[in-house]
C-alpha cells in the first residue's frame, strides 16, 4: 500500500503525555477488571489497548464457559480442592497464587459481569429442565453436572459490557495504541516502574503515560516456532495481535520470569494447519459431551476413568464409582486420575472403527443438542459467525448431519516434535501474593502471569492486580508524604541482594516476595515517586520509529525487511535450534542466530504506515522472547517432564544427590536480564506458602468489604 | 451483490461486503481488534479489507453490521465436510 493512501492522520514524531495513578497495559478480560478493581479504590485509572475494548484480547469476541467457579452457590467442590488438583495435576508446575484467586474470586467476578451487563444465567428458561441447569439459580453448568463448578456462560456479552463499564466508572481508556516499553525509575534495568510508552497503530503518534503502579494485562507469547504469513490470523490460537509484547517489554526492564523453558508440541491453529476451533467434529469444551461416531454409523463409546463403558448419555456427566469429581471431560493433556473425566475410547489401529470419526449431536438429548449447537458455539470466541451462521445457512441441521473430524480429541492437525507452542499453562512473569513482579510499581495479571489460562484465571487476577496495584499506591504515596524514611521498610524490601536462593522469606515459609531487585538500589533512600528518564523515552521512540522513519525519507520504494519476512525467520531459527530436544550448543548457536537477526531488523527493517509499524514492532517483541525462551532453556539443565522441556546433554550433576537429572530436579527455575547479565534462581514450587492463610492474610479488607465467599 | 474490496491478497479475503446493504458507517472498522479494515477514502462506500491475512476469523465485524452487509468465511481449505448420518448408517433410501 503506499502511504498516501493511507486514510488517517499521521503524526509520527508527534508526543501526547498522559499521567495517573495506576496504569492498566491491555484491554482484554484481566486488563478491564484490573482497571475496575483499581478504580473502584478511588484512583485516577489509564487503560491502554491495542485494539477495541469492547472486542479485544482473547475473549473479547465471546466465551461459553468459565471454569473453577468453585465458590459459586451450586458448587460442591471448595477453591483448596480444586487447586490441589490444579497443582498436582501438573505435579506443582502450576501457579499456585493465581489459581487459587481464580477459584476463591472467579464467581465474584462473575457477578460483577452480570451487574454490568453480562448474561450468566438462563434468565429466559431456554433450557428449563435441563440436567445441566440450576432451576433456583438458573446457571448452567458443563463437564460435571454433579459437582457445578464450570458454568456456561453467554460471552459474547462480556466485554461489550466491561467497556461500557469503564466509560461509566471514568476509567480513561486509550485505544489503539500499542504499548512498546515499560519505563522504569531514571531508565535503569531493575528500577521500579514508572510508566510505559505507547504508539498509535493508525497515526503514529507516540504517547508516554506516567504512573504510581502498572498493571501488565498483556497477552502470552504467541507465532514463536510457527508462523505462515499468508494466514497470519490463523496462524494460533489466540488474536493475532495477541503476542506476548508484555513479557518481552518486561524482559527488556528486568522483570523475572518462571517457567519460560516450558513449551509443548504445537496443538491447535498454529499456522494455519488445523481446522477452525470448534468448527470441525470434536467433543472437547464446546462440543463435550458431544457423541463421536464412525464411517459406518457406529458410536464410538464413552468410559470413566477405569475404563468402564458409560452406556447412559448422563454418565457422561457424571463422576466415576469412588470419584469426587471430575476436572473436564475429555481429558485434553491426560490428566492425572483423580480427576480425568469420560472421554471416548481411542480408535487408532482399531479395525473395528473406519475412519474418518464424526462428531453426531442428533442422538443427544434435544437440550443437550441445543445448548452445544446453538447456546455454546453461538457464544465461544470464533464460531458465532463462521461456524453456527454460517454452517447454519449452508444447510447443517445438527438432527440431521454429523461433523468430519480431522484428528483425535479437540486437535484437529498433527505437528512435528520441533514445532513447538506456548500452550497449557505455559511460562510469564513471576508473581508474589500481591500479584506484583520483581519490579517495584508492576503488578501482573491474566495471560502475563506464568502458568495461566482461562477467561475465570484472567477475570480474578486482573481485579486482584488491579485494587492491590491500587492498595500500593495508597500506602506507599502516604508514606512518602509523610515520612520518606520509612519507604525503605516497605514490604518491597524483603529479599536480599536479588537473590532468594531458598525462596524463605524470615518468617521461614516458603514465599516468594520478589525474588530480585526491589526498590531499595533504586529508590535512592524514600523517592518513592520515582522518575521517567527523558533519554529513556527519547531511546524507545528512537528504537520504534526508525522502520517508518527510514521509509518517510526515501521518495522510491524502500527496500529492507517486512515483518513477515523477519517472523519467519525468527520461526524457523527456534524450530532449528530451540526445537523439543534442547543442548547447550545449539541452544548458543540459536541465540546467535537471534542476536545476528535482530541486528539486521535494526538496521533493514521497514514499515510503511502505522499499522504495519506495529506489526513489525509484534515481531520485535517476539524476538526478545524468543530470546528469553532460550535463556531460560540455557538455565535449566536437566529434563524435566511436567514442563515438556527435554535436554540432550543433561551433564551437570547437581550437589543434592536426591536431585540428580534421572530424577529431575523440582524447583521453578526464574530468570531475569540485570542489564549486566541473566540471573537464574531456584524457588520451590510451593513458595505461595498455605493458600488460604496467605490469601485470607492479604485480602483482609477484601473479605471484609466485598467477598461473596466465606470458609 | 459481493465486492471483494481489498488492496489485494496473493491468498485469500476473508470479508466480503455487499455494497447494496452496507451503508459505509464504519462499525466494522471500530470494533476489529486486529485492525483489518481501513475506512473508505469515500464517505457511504464499504471498507476496504487491508490487511486481509491478518483476520483471525472472530466475527465481531459481521456482528456488529446493523445492515447485515458482511460475509465471513473461513478459505477453502478450511471448509469443513458433513454429512446425513443416515448415508453413513446406510438406512438413507437413495
Amino acid at each position: 500500500m503506499k502511504k498516501n493512501e493511507w486514510p488517517y492522520e499521521l503524526k509520527y514524531g508527534e508526543k501526547k503525555e498522559y499521567s495517573c495513578d495506576v496504569l492498566i497495559l491491555g484491554g482484554g478480560i484481566a486488563g478491564c477488571m484490573a482497571a475496575l478493581g483499581a478504580r473502584e479504590k478511588g484512583l485516577r485509572v489509564i487503560l491502554v489497548e491495542k485494539g477495541a475494548v469492547a472486542a479485544s484480547g482473547a475473549g473479547g469476541a465471546g466465551c461459553d464457559h468459565w471454569e473453577s467457579a468453585a465458590t459459586n452457590p451450586c458448587s460442591k467442590v471448595t477453591p483448596e480442592e480444586l487447586v490441589d488438583m490444579m497443582l498436582r495435576d501438573n505435579k506443582g508446575f502450576n501457579n499456585g497464587i493465581s489459581h487459587y484467586i481464580e477459584c476463591r474470586e472467579g464467581y465474584d467476578r462473575l457477578l460483577d459481569i452480570e451487574k454490568m451487563g453480562g448474561k450468566i444465567r438462563d434468565t429466559e428458561d431456554e433450557f428449563k429442565g435441563a440436567d445441566f441447569r440450576d432451576e433456583d439459580s438458573k446457571l448452567m453448568f458443563a463437564y460435571d453436572y454433579k459437582n457445578k463448578f464450570t458454568i456456561r456462560i453467554w460471552g459474547t456479552t462480556f466485554k461489550k459490557a466491561m467497556a461500557k463499564k469503564l466509560k461509566r466508572v471514568g476509567v480513561t481508556v486509550v485505544e489503539r495504541v500499542m504499548v512498546t516499553s515499560l519505563l522504569t525509575d531514571k531508565g535503569e534495568i531493575g528500577g521500579k516502574v514508572v510508566g510505559a510508552t505507547g504508539i498509535h497503530t493508525r497515526t503514529g503518534e507516540f504517547m508516554v503515560f506516567k504512573a504510581k503502579a502498572s498493571v501488565m494485562a498483556m497477552s502470552r507469547p504467541a507465532r514463536i516456532w510457527l508462523f505462515n504469513p499468508a494466514m497470519v490470523g490463523l496462524s494460533e490460537f489466540r488474536p493475532t495481535q495477541c503476542i506476548g509484547s508484555g513479557h518481552a517489554m518486561g524482559w527488556r526492564a528486568g522483570a523475572a520470569f518462571n517457567m519460560m523453558e516450558k513449551s509443548v508440541r504445537a496443538e491447535f491453529s498454529a499456522a494455519g494447519k488445523s481446522y477452525p476451533p470448534y468448527g470441525a467434529g470434536n467433543n472437547h469444551n464446546t462440543w463435550y459431551p458431544a457423541s463421536i461416531i464412525d464411517a459406518n454409523g457406529k458410536t464410538v463409546p464413552y468410559t470413566d476413568r477405569d475404563g468402564r463403558i458409560l452406556t447412559e448419555f448422563k454418565e457422561r456427566c457424571l463422576p466415576a464409582d469412588e470419584q469426587k469429581f471430575f476436572m473436564k471431560g475429555g481429558g485434553i493433556d491426560g490428566g492425572i486420575y483423580e480427576i480425568e473425566g469420560p472421554e471416548t475410547i481411542s480408535v487408532e489401529g482399531n479395525p473395528e472403527y473406519k475412519l474418518p470419526l464424526y462428531a453426531d449431536l442428533s442422538d443427544l438429548p434435544e437440550q443437550e443438542r441445543n445448548v452445544i449447537w446453538g447456546m455454546m458455539v453461538g457464544e465461544e470466541g470464533k464460531t458465532k459467525v463462521p461456524i453456527l451462521k454460517n454452517y447454519t445457512e449452508a444447510g447443517f441441521d445438527p438432527k440431521k448431519h454429523v461433523l468430519q473430524c480431522y484428528g483425535s480429541g479437540w486437535k484437529s492437525a498433527t505437528f512435528l516434535p520441533d514445532e513447538r507452542q506456548l500452550f497449557g499453562l505455559p511460562g510469564g512473569f513471576m508473581n508474589d501474593w500481591h500479584l506484583r513482579s520483581n519490579l517495584e510499581g508492576l503488578y501482573v495479571a491474566g495471560d502475563a502471569l506464568f502458568a495461566s489460562d482461562c477467561y475465570g484465571h484472567a477475570a480474578a487476577t486482573g481485579h486482584y492486580a488491579g485494587r492491590h496495584a491500587a492498595d500500593y499506591v495508597k500506602e506507599a504515596y502516604a508514606e512518602s508524604e509523610n515520612d520518606k524514611s520509612e519507604t525503605g521498610k516497605n514490604r518491597n524490601n524483603k529479599s536480599e541482594n536479588g537473590k532468594n536462593e531458598n525462596g524463605k522469606n524470615e518468617n521461614g515459609k516458603n514465599e516468594y516476595t520478589g525474588g530480585g531487585n526491589t526498590s531499595s538500589g533504586n529508590t535512592d533512600g524514600g523517592n518513592t515517586s520515582g522518575e521517567i528518564s527523558e533519554e529513556q523515552v527519547k531511546a524507545e521512540w528512537a528504537r520504534i520509529s526508525k522502520p517508518v522513519m527510514k521509509s518517510e525519507k526515501e521518495d522510491s520504494f524502500p527496500t529492507g525487511y517486512r515483518w513477515q519476512e523477519v517472523n519467519m525467520a525468527i520461526a524457523k531459527t527456534m524450530q532449528h535450534y530451540c526445537g523439543e530436544i534442547r543442548t547447550e550448543d545449539m541452544l548458543n548457536t540459536g541465540l546467535a542466530q537471534l542476536e545476528r537477526i535482530e541486528e539486521e531488523m535494526a538496521k533493514k527493517s521497514i514499515a510503511d504506515n502505522p499499522h504495519e509499524l506495529t506489526r513489525l514492532l509484534e515481531v520485535m517483541d517476539i524476538l526478545t522472547v524468543s530470546k528469553l525462551i532460550i535463556q531460560a532453556s540455557k538455565a535449566r539443565k536437566c529434563s524435566v517432564t511436567p514442563l515438556c522441556f527435554k535436554r540432550g546433554d543433561e551433564t551437570e550433576k547437581p550437589d543434592n544427590a536426591q536431585s540428580l537429572c534421572k530424577d529431575e530436579v523440582q524447583d521453578f527455575l526464574v530468570i531475569k536480564n540485570t542489564g549486566a547479565g541473566i540471573e537464574t534462581s531456584h524457588v520451590p514450587l510451593d513458595y505461595y506458602g498455605d493458600l488460604s492463610l496467605n490469601y485470607e492474610k492479604y485480602n483482609a479488607e477484601y473479605l471484609e468489604k466485598e467477598a461473596v465467599y466465606h470458609v | 451483490m459481493y465486492r471483494e474490496s481489498s488492496y489485494g491478497s496473493d491468498f485469500f479475503v476473508p470479508i466480503q461486503y455487499d455494497e447494496k446493504k452496507c451503508i459505509g458507517c464504519n462499525r466494522c472498522v471500530d470494533i476489529c481488534q486486529v485492525d483489518v479494515l481501513l475506512p473508505s477514502e469515500k464517505k457511504g462506500e464499504s471498507p476496504i479489507v487491508a490487511f486481509p491475512g491478518e483476520c483471525w476469523y472472530c466475527g465481531s465485524c459481521v456482528v456488529a453490521c446493523t445492515s447485515d452487509a458482511i460475509r465471513l468465511v473461513h478459505p477453502l481449505m478450511n471448509q469443513v465436510r458433513w454429512v446425513e448420518k443416515d448415508e453413513l448408517t446406510g438406512s438413507k433410501k437413495q
